[in-house]
């Protein structure tokens, strides 16, 4: 049933590939092709309106000075491209229009797209005749964006020696890859760079879902500041870790019974930190600051006499700095029926024959933005280990920049022409053979070979 | 009480100023908060030591759909209009109907979901449906599988294989490896809370599974080295079409269902020692016991 296309009879595959990881927070592009790379721009995927009315899209995000109020369009949402109506806007802002900042013509441009795994079948064919009924890319490739990053050098991240440059691009043999981005934490193992689909896993706990419940804690305990979770988004970044040791954290975080306040609390411990609010007008930034026991007094009687201009908002973060990320190690702190990632580790591994569970435990990357929490690995690492079979060797890695390292797989595959024309449709081939055909070619249908 | 709540609390006992509206946070279940708010203070009292777990799990609900929010507010940031002239404006040509269909829609993720299921459903029922769309029809995979194949449509019976009591371990199922590819470690929840009995698919000609021994996950009793599965057992387990939205979401390990819930204070964050005789809320110790009750009080009356 498959149409195979022989190198000659088809048609010349386009010079260059734009490359899109097509993320809910960010969306992750740029062009590859086999003479040049560029790197990926990181692009907000959403329209914004701040409190003056004025809706941003993409990329012109980085002109608003003033967070306050701000709130959001998300094409993406649970990970899945479902809003097309405001994805075009943002693509063509981002790639169409005149002034794009990465403009391309898609007559003479493939494109490589990620989404999430287990995508709803409708939301695929949505996205195939978009690209290809509206946009008309030469050719396209739909892919799970796990997958890419079998294309990246795995084995210089376990700072083994590096790949081979003068051989052909080949992806790693196992892996065992996790994207914790801002929809949800999804574990992928690799055979080959092709998914083992049996054994994928989807914990419901991201970026997204971690900024909530710090923005409901502040809230509860300090500021109002739930029409603020672009801030609070920040002052997670900027704070949040994952505890190595919850319980002792949670100890020296504590004020102590009535009547007996503990030193270590008014001291910080070393956990308490103290977040300066941007005001907007002087502050347009937060800042992190080590906990300043007298600075609560100090601010009480500066606004009480002295200048304004030394007032600061400060939220003292204590234990929201580990409560929140330990979500992803614990989604039933707040009722959710899922286990933490390490257990889902183990979930999607009972799926696949033992025999392969030591290469998978002993390549096991993460990327994502939650990849740059602080703890994140070495709690990852310690608590999958506790849960392997004792002999198996457990490795967890991140790449250099997690959030572009599927972009930066994807446009390793697109250097690839012959191996990425193989995996992709054309235009033509949809034209004659129509979505549902692309469908079950993206669909890794048993029939199709890559 | 909904989600970031500290703030609703005076909708109940106050009246609502004139230019001011409180926007609820979730859809449903908050329209139907407001009503119930005078309903939970006349029927609370008389329940107060045991708060129900259904309305419990109402709350939590409710929290997790609050934290699963794009924007504290319901917004809408339509598409800005253009010039006429379409100046600067990337033009694609001819609108197909298909295309002014998606770009027209706005649905959400959950509606289409909703639809997904619908349509599966549909297709468990008929089975013998010639070619439907992609993955409608696949279930959870199971390409390595030696035993019965469970019919289309029950699929999901297959991760239900939780026998709690002989949960295989990974050793013993070395020796049918790439027979049977399921060592099941921390094993999984499903839909329903079965236990159902394994079928004896894993078994090469016994029907009925050796009984458990708690040394069984001890890697010192292997009694062979696990053996790499062949190319052939690899391909098989690559063809494997995707599972479905529903079927990638993590389970709740047995494990993990057996071990007590651990409790924060409502209001300080620290251990939920204490627990409110009225809400049946959590704190930590006198002093946010009585910061707690200050609201609760408010919320909830005498
Ligand atoms: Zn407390
Ligand atoms: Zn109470």
């Amino acid at each position: 049933m498959a149409p195979r296309r022989t190198k000659s009879s088809g048609p010349v595959p386009p010079s260059r590939t734009l490359v899109i990881d097509n993320g809910a927070y960010t969306m992750k592009a740029g062009f590859s092709s086999p003479t040049a790379s560029s790197t990926a721009s990181v692009i907000p995927n959403c329209m914004a309106r701040d409190r003056e009315k004025h809706v941003y899209v993409g990329s012109q995000l980085e002109k608003c000075r003033d967070f306050g109020d701000i709130v959001f369009r998300r094409p993406v949402e649970k990970g899945y491209l479902v809003n097309w109506e405001a994805e075009k806007e943002i693509w063509d802002h981002e790639f169409f229009e005149d002034k794009a900042p990465l403009h391309c013509d898609p007559r003479e441009t493939g494109l490589l797209l990620t989404e999430a795994p287990n995508a709803l079948p409708q939301l695929q064919t949505n996205c195939d005749q978009i690209v290809f009924e509206e946009f008309g890319f030469a050719s396209y490739l739909r892919c799970p964006g796990p997958m890419l990053n079998a294309y990246n050098d795995i084995q210089a991240m376990f700072k083994a020696p590096a790949r081979d440059a003068a051989q052909s691009l080949l992806p790693a043999e196992i892996i065992l890859l996790i994207d914790s981005g801002y929809s949800h934490t999804t574990i992928t193992p690799l055979l080959q760079g092709r998914p083992v689909q049996s054994a994928v896993r989807r914990l419901d706990v991201g970026g997204k879902l971690l900024t909530n419940h710090l923005t409901r804690l502040l809230s509860l305990r300090q500021y109002d500041m739930r029409n603020d979770t672009y801030l609070v988004n920040e002052i997670k970044e900027a704070c949040c870790y994952v505890s190595r040791d919850f319980k002792a954290d949670m100890e020296a975080t504590w004020k102590g019974p009535k009547g007996d306040r503990r030193e270590i609390y008014e001291t910080g411990g070393g956990i308490a930190k103290d977040y300066v609010l941007p005001d907007y007008h002087k502050r347009t930034k937060g800042e992190v600051r080590d906990h300043d026991p007298d600075v609560a007094g100090k601010l009480k009687k500066m606004q009480s006499g002295k200048g304004p201009e030394v007032a600061e908002d400060i939220v003292t973060l204590r234990n929201e700095r580990f409560t929140v990320p330990e979500l992803l190690f614990s989604p039933q702190d707040i009722g959710m029926r899922q286990s933490g990632i390490a257990q889902l580790v183990l979930e999607s591994l009972s799926e696949i024959p033992f025999g392969l569970w030591p290469g998978f435990l002993a390549n096991i990357i993460v990327v994502g933005g939650n990849a740059n929490i602080e703890g994140f690995l070495w709690r990852l690492q310690v608590e999958i280990q506790a849960l392997a079979p004792t002999e198996c060797i457990v490795r967890v890695v991140r790449p250099a920049d997690p959030i572009v390292s599927t972009w930066n797989g994807g446009a390793e595959l697109a250097k690839e022409v012959d191996l990425l024309s193989k995996m992709s449709v054309t235009k033509q081939e949809y034209d004659e053979f129509g979505a549902g055909w692309v469908a079950r070619k993206f669909g890794g249908d048993p029939n199709w070979k890559w | 009480m909904i989600n970031f709540g500290v703030r609703e609390v005076a909708i109940s006992t106050v009246p609502v100023a004139p230019g001011w509206a409180y926007v609820p946070d979730t859809g449903s279940a908050a329209s139907a908060s407001q009503p119930s708010a005078r309903k939970r203070m006349r029927t609370l009292p008389s329940a107060s030591q045991h708060e129900t777990t259904a309305k419990q799990d109402a709350k939590i609900m409710r929290e997790l759909a609050a934290l699963d929010r794009e924007n504290h507010r319901d917004v809408s940031i339509p598409v800005p209009i253009r010039h006429r002239d379409n100046a600067g404006r990337a033009s694609h040509g001819k609108v197909t109907p298909a295309v002014r269909k998606i770009l027209q829609s706005q649905k959400t993720f959950a509606n289409h979901l909703a639809d997904y299921e619908a349509l599966s459903a549909i297709n468990a029922s008929q089975p013998a449906q010639p070619n439907p769309p992609p993955p409608l029809t696949s279930g959870r995979a199971t390409p390595t599988t030696a035993g019965p194949q469970p019919p289309v449509g029950t699929k999901r019976s297959y991760k239900k294989r939780e026998s709690a009591a002989t949960a295989p371990t990974p050793l013993r199922n070395v020796s049918t490896v790439g027979e049977s590819s399921t060592p099941v470690v921390s094993k999984s929840e499903s839909s329903h809370d079965t236990s159902m009995t394994d079928a004896p698919n894993t078994l090469l000609g016994t029907a009925v599974p050796p009984a458990s021994h708690p040394e069984d996950n001890n890697p010192l009793l292997i009694s062979r080295v696990p053996q790499m599965p062949s190319q052939e057992e690899i391909e098989k387990m690559l063809a494997a079409p995707a599972l479905s939205y529903n079927e990638a979401r993590g389970s709740l390990t047995a494990e993990d269902r057996r071990k007590p819930a651990k409790h924060f204070c409502d209001v300080c964050g620290y251990w939920g020692r204490v627990r409110c005789g009225r809400c049946g809320g959590r704190v930590c110790a006198l002093e946010c016991l009585a910061l707690h009750q200050e609201e609760c009080f408010t919320r909830y009356g005498a």
